[in-house]
């Protein structure tokens, strides 16, 4: 374990006063603080070599090359696969419009190819399918979640045999989140790739709620790609991952085209790069991606499992906590009962009580900041009749004492 | 009808601070909606509840349960309270400018008063001279 006090030392948004108080950050599904590690890493870029990569032979070309490709070289590592594999995109939503775009660029004239979602899907694994159904480029299918949230296996099952006479292997995909940002169910995603492949469905997940939080080993895994965020793992906003495999990644054609995709062109042709650069348009984030390997870099010096474990101690604490107040006011927790099934994460409604005033209140009264509404995962929410949550995410820098002031707070607020 | 106290607050500060005058502009938006019989889903009125009924929780529950019900029956008072002055005002400053006086029934009561009208005295600028030969 680690010593929660030194890492909040690391973070200067932590250790500051609003109103004379302290901040109480809560919002980590949605994006998490940033060290003094990151920023300096960023700084240093924009202070000593603020130049382009890829392209000039001067010393700050090159420092700025070296420096992006160590960072793709930790974060491939920091999840078990090879550099080549690593794309860099800005975000989660960009490395899925990615495989959208790529994957399903033409339209089929016979036999479409089907894509599998689940009903609790963010807006970014859902509005690209939607779209592409709309095109007639794709079939879609939606298969529904258990009333506590977990995945359903058998249905999965079901609706992969009844829709496996679609194209074959390269083009039939199962997209799925791997760790909800509703309720932080992590689906069996090792379960769900074996049975996709045996069907011949390619397999996408959405690693941004997972990342952050869980060790993830893609060749274990034996996923077809992944993708996530930096922003939700210490790094800077504007820096994302796509990892794929590098025969598929190969046989895709570009998303977004232009300088940096390209070897040599002529008027008329032009010579693509290999992966990963063929899927990195123009100049990129370096500053992004420089931060990006030094949140890495501080995540694995923290350890995964570390955070796991705190993360999971917490969540269970205020769970109970919370519980504790139903006696005040009837409360809903959404997902599954036990919160070691949530991660660290806490979505819940107040009878009684708006989901968006008990977020503004919260927030003026002891500073403490979570999201209300429906997460990016309107569908859902529409599906269910509920107008909205309130979602208390955790990370590697809440406390106890944090929680104790979220419930102190919350009782005088469900009495008003 | 918080919207419209607040935007009559923030209106006025903004006057005198920039600070204030986004906050007006809020607050007029969900006024305008308001006027056209429209719901005001912008969140203003709630987020200004809200950090009145924060700072009260910090002291006590009870002050904040309070003030959670009194919102809005002061907020219409306030407003029936402003109209009404502003009849009020409106009526006086007709009555000063036809009588020299905001309240005919009691001319001197009324700090403003003067022996002519004003409307008069506007004539007498006016007026021909009269004719010294007749």
């Amino acid at each position: 374990m680690f010593d929660t006090k030194e890492i909040r030392a690391n973070f200067p948004s932590l250790n500051q006063a609003i109103n004379g108080q302290p901040p109480i950050y809560f919002d980590n599904a949605c994006m998490s603080l940033r060290p003094k590690q990151v920023i300096a890493s960023m700084n240093e870029y924009y202070e000593k070599f603020p130049a382009c990569g890829d392209r000039s032979f001067h010393l700050w070309g090159e420092e700025v090359t070296k420096r992006c490709e160590k960072a793709r070289s930790d974060i491939a590592r920091f999840i078990n696969a090879k550099s080549e594999e690593i794309i860099f995109t800005r975000n989660t939503t960009e490395g899925i419009n990615l495989i959208s775009h790529s994957l399903y660029g033409e339209k089929e004239s016979d036999n479409l190819p089907v894509v599998i979602t689940s009903d609790k899907e963010h807006n970014s694994n859902l509005i690209p399918w939607q779209l592409l159904e709309k095109q007639g480029k794709i079939k879609r299918v939606i298969v529904k979640t258990n009333k506590d949230g977990t995945f359903n296996l058998e249905e999965f099952q079901q609706e992969i045999a009844e829709n496996k006479s679609g194209k074959p292997q390269e083009k039939n995909l199962v997209s799925l989140a791997y760790t909800s940002n509703l309720d932080g169910v992590t689906n069996p995603v090792e379960e769900i790739i074996k049975i996709s492949h045996q069907n011949g469905f390619l397999v996408l997940l959405d690693a941004a709620q997972t990342a952050p939080h869980q060790k993830i080993d893609v060749k274990k895994l034996d996923c077809d790609f992944l993708a996530f965020s930096g922003h939700k793992m210490l790094g800077p906003s504007g820096i994302g991952v796509l990892y794929g495999k590098y025969e598929l990644l190969k046989a895709l054609p570009p998303f977004l085209v232009g300088g940096e995709t390209i070897a040599d062109t002529t008027y008329q042709t032009a010579e693509f790069l290999e992966p990963p650069h063929k899927f990195e348009a123009g100049l990129q984030n370096y500053a992004g991606i420089i931060g990006f390997g030094s949140a890495i870099n501080y995540l694995n010096d923290v350890g995964m499992e570390n955070i796991l474990e705190h993360e999971l101690k917490l969540n269970t604490y205020f769970d109970s906590q919370l519980k504790s107040l139903e006696s005040k006011r009837p409360l809903t927790i959404l997902g599954p009962a036990d919160p070691a099934l949530r991660g660290g994460i806490t979505s819940f409604l107040v009878e009684g009580v708006d989901h968006h005033k008990i977020a503004l209140l919260l927030n003026s009264t002891t500073n403490i900041m979570v999201r209300s509404g429906s997460f990016c995962v309107h569908s859902w929410f529409n599906d269910k009749g509920i107008k909205g949550a309130v979602r208390v995410s955790l990370y590697l820098y809440n406390t106890k004492e944090e929680i104790d002031i979220l419930i102190q707070t919350l009782e005088k607020i469900i009495k008003l | 009808m918080i919207c419209v106290i607040a935007f009559l607050v923030f209106a006025f500060l903004g006057i005198f601070s920039v600070k204030y005058r986004q906050l007006a502009k809020e607050a007029f938006a969900c006024v305008f909606k308001r006027m056209t019989l429209r719901k005001c889903d912008t969140g203003f009125e709630e987020k200004i509840k809200a950090q009145i009924t924060g700072r009260l929780l910090k002291r006590s529950t009870r002050l904040a349960k309070i003030a959670e019900k009194l919102y809005e029956p002061v907020a219409w008072l306030f407003v029936a309270s402003f109209f009404v002055s502003l009849f009020f005002v409106g009526r006086g400053a007709y009555y000063y400018l036809k009588f020299g006086t905001c309240n005919p029934q009691s001319p001197t009561s009324c700090p403003f008063y003067r022996s002519a009208t004003p409307l008069e005295k506007v004539l007498d600028i006016y007026k021909c001279p009269q004719d010294p030969t007749k």
